[in-house]
């Protein structure tokens, strides 16, 4: 049986996943000969195809003249970027001060048995990314799940799995 | 204002001039006054890391704050204390906290016990730790060496320094100058980069040509560059089973060339003559070994040579079976695919990628184009070198298990340089015509290549040299300032 992508290491999923080189280079033609867009040019491979695929830094290399260090640098600096495939809907859970003394744990222990991978894992369909966060500036609402752009505040466990198994019905 | 472009400031109570935008740092040295430093170069960008260099100033109307001296400039009137309690203090903070990230580091722990620090009291997280991401590999890298081979990645607790994904290097050079330059001696730049090797043993060693059993000018039956010694070195260890995929250097589309995968006689024909650029060979033999081919060979420059042994050296351990046969070109320098095609193009006014075949013999470089010669002094094609060339004093490809090479022998002839036991089985049974080689012409060479890295590392050492001085200075004379 073939191995599905949830049991891959990361590096394994990168290697497996598809990027077309057409999208890639048709991104970076818009910047060639400009300075400075390193970040804006980052942010628009992560907009069409939701991570910074290795395909893409290398052609920036080729087609910049920035060196591919360079790239990776500002690639795994911001968490605006992903240097791995991220699913459709990206779930973080808040684990601030304010909300991990009122059960965040326990909100990421539930996100982590209804998404069904572990903190900071994408799910083999690319439907769900888990990630915990630092703090997501709502602290009155906590225990808070951020969902693309969406919040839930004042969560528990039981209404965490409502949200999920809705988005996944969708 | 603005105009002038000299400023009269004012350090430890001595009235000096200093020319506008020199560093505090820059300006104190000059006076003698001996500030200490982790993350800075005079021959690089300062940075402002390790802080270790913060002084206190008072602006003109008497506002006192503490900044780091390497990378503030000279201003007007500006009042400068180098060494005022709060100064100290600063210091002694940040070298708590640096002894606790790397509580073994040499340098660092004479720092420390030179402010009266003997041990930290903070949380050490690793004590094996010795990177304390002062940024001075990065920099030598990409300012100096200009490949930038490695960079910062991750951020916050997480940060490192690394190459890309961690993996092993495609833009190292194996010049050496991250780990030279490191404060600490840190083993972190080592790991993927080709910066150190274990060195190959040999019955012959010479400074020059390396360790090596025999060397001998040489021709094949095969026709090719040089007498084609390379090609038949190939196609005669793939017959008899030294190794089954070969990573070559092949023309892809005009002069620029990729390194590509070969595995029988049509394909490592195709990629026979020499192309004097650089290409990525660690690529294709991690996509080898990846794949599971454990017995590959290599064909490059000796700047891929130490890669491809690097990579044998450290693979190794998790595949005892991987077998890396290297065989290494001459190497003067690389050129930049792009800018010998311009220079090429302007010096003989032939297109690069319409030549059949280049090459440099005594000093010359010469393109072939439909039968016709076009040459020129391989001087003159200066400005098309790699940058990172003028760095490297690696001649002969030390590390190969064969080197070859035209230096050395007549037309129609290469240099052959064996070194290892692998090298000596894949000359086993070569049907080659042999002569004795002018040894003397390798050696002139390799000296000179050394001679001109030497001279380009100079600003390197230099600045170490006056950190190391300085250090040592204040250590013994006032006993620190504990």
């Amino acid at each position: 049986m073939e191995r599905g992508l949830a049991d891959m290491p990361n590096g394994e999923i990168r290697e497996k996943i598809m990027v077309d080189e057409a999208k890639i280079d048709k991104i970076i033609d818009k910047y060639v000969g400009q300075r400075g867009v390193l970040i804006q040019l980052l942010l628009d491979m992560q907009r069409e195809f939701n991570w910074i695929p290795r395909e893409a830094i290398k052609r920036i290399n080729e087609k910049l003249k920035i060196p591919e260090s360079e790239v990776y640098r500002v690639a795994s600096f911001y968490t605006a970027l992903s240097l791995e495939p991220r699913g459709k809907y990206l779930v973080r859970v808040c684990k601030g001060t304010a909300c991990y003394v009122r059960g965040a744990e326990r909100i990421v222990t539930a996100a982590e048995r209804a998404i069904g991978v572990k903190a900071g894992e994408t799910t083999s369909d690319f439907k769900f990314t888990l990630q915990t966060v630092n703090c997501l500036g709502c602290c009155a609402l906590g225990p808070v799940v951020e969902i693309n752009g969406k919040y839930y505040g004042l969560l528990t466990p039981k209404a965490l799995n409502e949200i999920i198994s809705h988005l996944r019905g969708e | 204002m603005g105009e002038e472009t000299e400023v009269t400031l004012t350090i430890d109570g001595v009235e000096v001039k200093a020319r506008r935008g020199a560093s505090l740092l820059e300006v104190a040295k000059q006076l003698g006054i001996e500030i200490p430093t982790l993350c800075y170069h005079s021959a690089l960008t300062p940075f402002g890391a390790c802080r270790l260099c913060s002084v206190e100033i008072m602006d003109t109307r008497g506002r006192k704050r503490i900044v780091t001296s390497c990378n503030y400039p000279a201003e007007e009137g500006l009042v400068v204390n180098t060494k005022s309690e709060s100064v100290i203090n600063v210091r002694r903070k940040i070298l708590e906290l640096l002894l606790a990230r790397c509580p073994k580091a040499i340098r660092i722990k004479n720092l420390a016990s030179m402010y009266g620090i003997k041990e930290t009291n903070l949380w050490v997280e690793d004590e094996s730790e010795d990177c304390i991401l002062c940024g001075l590999c990065t920099r030598v890298c990409s300012e100096i060496i200009g490949v930038s081979a490695i960079n910062f990645a991750n951020r916050g607790v997480k940060r490192v320094i690394t190459t890309p994904y961690n993996e092993f290097s495609e833009d190292c050079i194996g010049c050496g100058a991250c780990a030279t330059i490191c404060p600490t001696g840190s083993r972190r730049v080592r790991t993927y980069t080709y910066a150190t090797l274990r060195p190959l043993t040999g019955p012959k060693r010479d400074e020059h040509i390396g360790v090596y059993s025999e060397i001998f000018s040489a021709k094949s039956p095969i026709a090719g560059q040089d007498g084609g010694v390379v090609t038949y070195l190939l196609i005669s260890g793939l017959k008899k089973g030294l190794f089954n995929k070969v990573v070559v250097v092949q023309r892809i589309e005009g002069y620029l060339s990729d390194a590509v995968i070969a595995s029988n006689v049509e394909d490592i024909m195709k990629a026979s003559g020499t192309k004097y650029v650089r290409a990525k060979i660690v690529p294709k033999l991690k996509e080898l070994i990846n794949g599971g081919e454990r017995k590959i060979a290599v064909v490059g420059t000796p700047c891929q040579a130490r890669a491809a042994r690097r990579i044998q050296q450290v693979m190794q351990q998790d595949h005892p079976d991987l077998d890396i046969t290297i065989i290494g070109l001459f190497c003067y320098e690389a050129f930049d695919y792009g800018k010998l095609k311009s220079e090429v193009k302007r010096l003989l006014g032939v297109d690069l990628d319409s030549v059949e075949k280049t090459q440099i013999r005594r000093g010359v470089f010469t393109a072939i184009v439909k039968g016709r010669e076009y040459s020129c002094r391989v001087r003159e094609l200066e400005n098309a070198i790699e940058k990172g060339c003028v760095y490297c004093n690696d001649f002969p490809a030390y590390y190969a298990d064969v080197s070859v090479g035209s230096v050395g022998s007549e037309d129609g002839f290469s240099t052959v340089v064996v070194r290892t036991e692998k090298g000596k089985k894949l000359l086993e049974e070569a049907e080659l015509t042999m002569r004795e080689a002018r040894i003397e012409e390798v050696v002139r060479l390799s000296a000179l290549k050394k001679e001109r890295a030497k001279k380009n590392f100079a600003p390197i050492l230099k600045g170490i040299y006056e950190v190391r001085l300085a250090g040592r200075e204040s250590g013994e004379g006032t006993g620190g300032y504990a």
